[in-house]
């Protein structure tokens, strides 16, 4: 076949340093090979299928001389195979695929500008603009989800409609005060109230459609088409975190098979440092510079670290137990001080929440929780950051455990917030206390909108911060870098773009978002606007005030913790939702699900009002005949992947030594030969002791066995006559 | 400019897409940046551009491995690292966002391969260190680092014990960081 002949040519132009054909041949390497095939086209399958042949003619390492003859080729070849109609059908899929990619890649969001700062600053701030991308999209398309199911049909029906039509079958006897909810604005307005209203959420903000208490509990009912609003408000808010949640773990999915394939991920070994830690899209000298130096000081890092734990591990007793002491203290000191910062908050939070004033001194009483957060989350960390330095463990575990605290801090804090705010409107839960509204009726008139307000209030906050901390700190800082030559200043250097903070302000304000969806239905829209905002903010600060980080960040690692983070704050927030859904009184006087005992009647309400197959579906998917054998075949579904990844992991050990012993074995056998032909020369020079051969025969063949690698026939003599 | 610019053909086009993991777009802006660094607008594309004019690209112009990349994806028979189009597009494809881990390991280690003979020994690792920490005298490494960094690389990596790293061995190393891909990247 011709293909046979032209792999023989290819071999005679071009010898291969390392074909597993010939490996018994001694061979000089040839030093001017700069076009060495490593290609074993006898390993290609001779029915290979047309449409993986366009792939492996790209997939070949060749220069494109050779490319195009081995098409030729191909081409030559092709009128062998059966049918031709499957050709062109696969040919025209495929050209439809590349088309559609095209397409696609207009549509990407940013790309250009990601590129940019990707060239400029590195993989590892790249990954924040990345995730950054990730969350706008998130958010833009859930806010579509609200919109479309929520927003409009209220609109919709509010201006035909204006009576409920859910029976008010509730004995309301004893909860007339529950109803009093007069949120209506002055008609006169000062100006500057106008701002103050604009900002804290309350006056003619608050009875708008920005607030749960704007809904009605509206059925509509009319010929054939029924829109339950309450139904579809509280399903719309199931499905935007089931959205959520699905979207993450796709996107972690990948990731998360790269770094259980790649074992711990972490800091790996110095040949990937040097192997890998090249980015060549880095462009201009002073990015350069700064990723040479970077990768001066991780490895001489490293191999200092090494130097310190090989003292380490000769470290004495006594100084071992003091240094585990010192971290024991630390470590209490830093759950003191995150301690003090959680009680300082639930103060602040009580404290703004009993208060009623109005005015500018009123709106600072408002923003006091944000503004408590917001402090400690910048002070706390550094705080941590000077006492990690005493702790001397080794710089990657220092980097994680930072991370974790500040984690731990941010989602904390809010924990602490919401838990507040649950004791002052369920009376600390004890629901004789709150009698009759079962809720605190004095304080919250319509407790929801409230609590739409405070996380209106800490998106508002954050946002304003950054725009604030952007103008008057680092823009600042850069005119006094550049243009004041004292030492101080120019030690102090430029703003470094740190990607971990960054990414934890994130994680941060999307978990707010999350939490306040239910309660402030258009909070994903102010969020998809204040993160596009964001990035073109932090994009022009990247550029003009910042110089590349001295220190790296592991992009794909990293992505995946980041991902975790986000997750474990969307576990905080569906708790948040589980448990205000199932558990608070709804209010009486506002919202779509008054006159409910929970928001979660609405729902076997609805379900009664089904016919009766649907309704026996819907009984039997929730009864315990269906669950268990779901949950027992998902255990086994478990146990089988777990089984196939520890295969793996055993399969690829066993291949590492395999190749050892086939290149110890190459290595003996090449011994041997050598040996033989020195022994064959010298017999020919003195051919009166041939006894010594058998000898050395006898004692290759016993090490052959013990090697179990019949390459030969154990009784092939591999002496030439 | 205008009626005098040279156009890729059509059948080129389609070839050339099937050839490299470049899409359209890709290809017609690297003609168009292969035939300004020609200086001519409607050169044949046969001729090739020598490799101080391909090193003035911003995108390899501070690359430390620049040459080593000329050099590798060059098909001169001068050795001078001169590249045609056809070899231009050959290093764009293997720098491209589609290209495979396969592909792009094997042109990584042919970069790397400093005294191309197809392995990776001390004095190839010593270079390429250099070139990962700056050329300069207080950039390098000190001696004893270098050499506890290359013993510790090659205990490591060289599997088979042969004082020296081959393709395999440095695919499986690379198959190992997932950040590879995405940092052996060339885009225009």
């Amino acid at each position: 076949m011709e293909l046979e002949e032209f792999n023989n040519h290819v071999y005679q132009d071009y010898p291969s340093t390392y074909d597993s054909q010939h490996s018994l041949r001694l061979r000089t390497v040839p030093a001017q090979d700069t076009s060495a095939v490593h290609f074993d086209w006898a390993s290609q399958p001779k029915d290979a299928e047309d449409s993986d042949e366009p792939r492996n003619l790209r997939e070949l390492p060749l220069h494109m001389g050779l490319k195009k003859a081995v098409r030729q080729v191909q081409q030559m070849r092709a009128p062998v195979v059966s049918s031709s109609w499957n050709i062109r059908q696969s040919q025209t899929f495929r050209r439809f695929c590349e088309v559609a990619k095209n397409i696609l890649g207009y549509l990407v969001l940013w790309k250009r500008g990601i590129q940019m700062i990707g060239g400029h600053f590195g993989g590892g701030v790249q990954s924040y603009f990345f995730f950054l991308r990730f969350l706008v999209i998130l958010n833009f398309l859930s806010s579509l989800l609200i919109i479309g199911f929520v927003l409009i049909p209220s609109i919709v029906f509010r201006s035909i409609t204006f009576n409920s039509t859910i029976a008010l079958t509730f004995n309301l006897t004893g909860k007339e005060t529950c109803l009093e909810y007069d949120p209506k604005p002055d008609a006169l307005m000062v100006f500057y109230t106008y701002f103050l209203d604009l900002v804290s959420g309350t006056g003619f903000m608050e009875y708008s459609y920005l607030f749960y208490g704007f809904y009605n509990n509206s059925l509509i009912l009319s010929n054939g088409f029924s829109y339950n609003i309450p139904l579809a408000y509280l399903f719309t808010a199931a499905f935007y975190f089931l959205f959520c949640l699905i979207c993450m773990i796709i996107r972690m999915g990948g990731t998360a098979r790269l770094v259980v394939v790649t074992g711990r991920g972490a800091a790996g070994g110095y040949s990937m440092q040097v192997f890998t830690g090249w980015d060549h899209g880095l462009q201009g000298d002073r990015a350069t510079k700064l990723k040479q130096n970077n990768l001066r000081h991780r490895l001489k890092v490293d191999l200092e670290e090494e130097k310190i734990k090989k003292k380490a591990a000769s470290l004495t007793l006594g100084q071992t137990v003091s240094l585990y002491s010192l971290r024991v203290f630390l470590h209490l000191v830093v759950l003191v001080l995150i301690g003090a910062t959680f009680y300082g908050i639930a103060q602040a939070t009580q404290f703004s929440q009993s208060r009623e004033t109005t005015g500018f001194e009123g709106l600072l009483l408002q923003y006091l929780p944000s503004m408590v957060i917001t402090a400690s989350n910048f002070v706390v960390p550094l705080l941590c950051d000077k006492i990690a330095l005493l702790e001397k463990y080794s710089p990657s575990t220092t980097v994680i455990l930072a991370l974790l605290r500040a984690v731990f801090l941010r989602l904390v804090s809010l924990g602490v917030l919401l838990y507040t705010l649950w004791e002052q409107i369920t009376c600390k839960g004890v629901r004789e206390n709150c009698s009759p509204c079962d809720y605190n009726h004095d304080q919250y008139k319509c407790w929801e909108t409230r609590v739409g307000q405070e996380m209106y209030k800490l998106t508002l906050f954050d946002f304003l911060i950054t725009i604030a901390t952007l103008i008057l700190v680092e823009f600042p800082r850069r005119i006094v870098v550049d243009h004041c030559s004292s030492k101080l200043i120019q030690w102090v250097g430029r703003q470094e773009f740190s990607v971990a903070p960054n990414v934890l302000a994130l994680v941060y304000s999307q978990t707010v978002v999350w939490t306040g969806a239910l309660f402030c239905p258009l909070l994903p829209i102010i969020n998809t606007v204040k993160f596009i905002f964001f990035y073109y903010c932090k994009k022009i600060t990247l550029f003009q005030n910042c110089q590349p980080a001295t220190r790296n960040f592991r992009s794909t690692t990293s992505n995946f913790f980041f991902l975790l983070v986000l997750l474990f704050g969307w576990m905080l927030s569906s708790m948040v939702l589980l448990y205000s859904v199932a558990k608070i009184h709804p209010s009486y006087g506002c919202g779509p699900f008054r006159f409910y005992t929970a928001m979660w009647e609405v729902v076997p309400g609805a379900i009664k009002m089904l016919n009766g197959t649907s309704k026996e579906f819907l009984f039997y998917v929730g009864s315990q005949k269906f669950s268990i054998p779901l949950f027992i075949f998902s255990c086994v579904l478990l146990c089988y992947v777990s089984a196939l990844m520890s295969v793996y992991g055993k399969s690829v050990a066993l291949l590492k030594s395999q190749c050892k012993l086939e290149q110890r074995d190459k290595q003996f056998l090449v011994r041997q030969i050598e040996e033989l032909n020195a022994t064959m020369q010298k017999e020919q020079c003195e051919p009166q002791q041939p006894q010594r051969e058998p000898e050395s025969f006898f004692h290759t063949e016993t090490q052959w066995n013990q090697h179990y690698n019949y390459a030969f026939e154990p009784n092939e003599d591999p002496r030439p006559y | 400019m205008g009626g005098t610019s040279s156009k890729l053909p059509k059948d080129l086009l389609s070839e050339y897409q099937e050839l490299t993991f470049l899409t359209k777009q890709e290809i017609l802006l690297a003609h168009k940046i292969f035939s300004e660094l020609q200086g001519r607008e409607n050169g044949p594309y046969g001729s090739r551009v020598s490799m101080e004019k391909v090193l003035t690209l911003p995108e390899l112009k501070s690359n430390p491995f620049r040459k080593r990349i000329c050099h590798v994806f060059s098909t001169s028979d001068m050795k001078d690292g001169s590249l045609s189009f056809e070899d231009f597009l050959d290093l764009l494809s293997a720098f491209s966002d589609s290209a495979t881990l396969e592909i792009k390991s094997h042109y990584a280690f042919r970069i790397f391969d400093f005294d191309d003979d197809g392995t990776l020994d001390g004095r190839d690792l010593e270079k390429l260190v250099n070139c990962l920490t700056g050329e300069t005298d207080d950039t390098r490494l000190t001696a004893e680092e270098m050499r506890q960094l290359i013993s510790n690389i090659l205990e490591e990596s060289d599997i088979d014990k042969d004082g020296t790293v081959n393709l395999s061995e440095f695919q499986h190393v690379i198959s190992r960081s997932p950040d590879f891909v995405s940092s052996f990247k060339i885009v225009l």
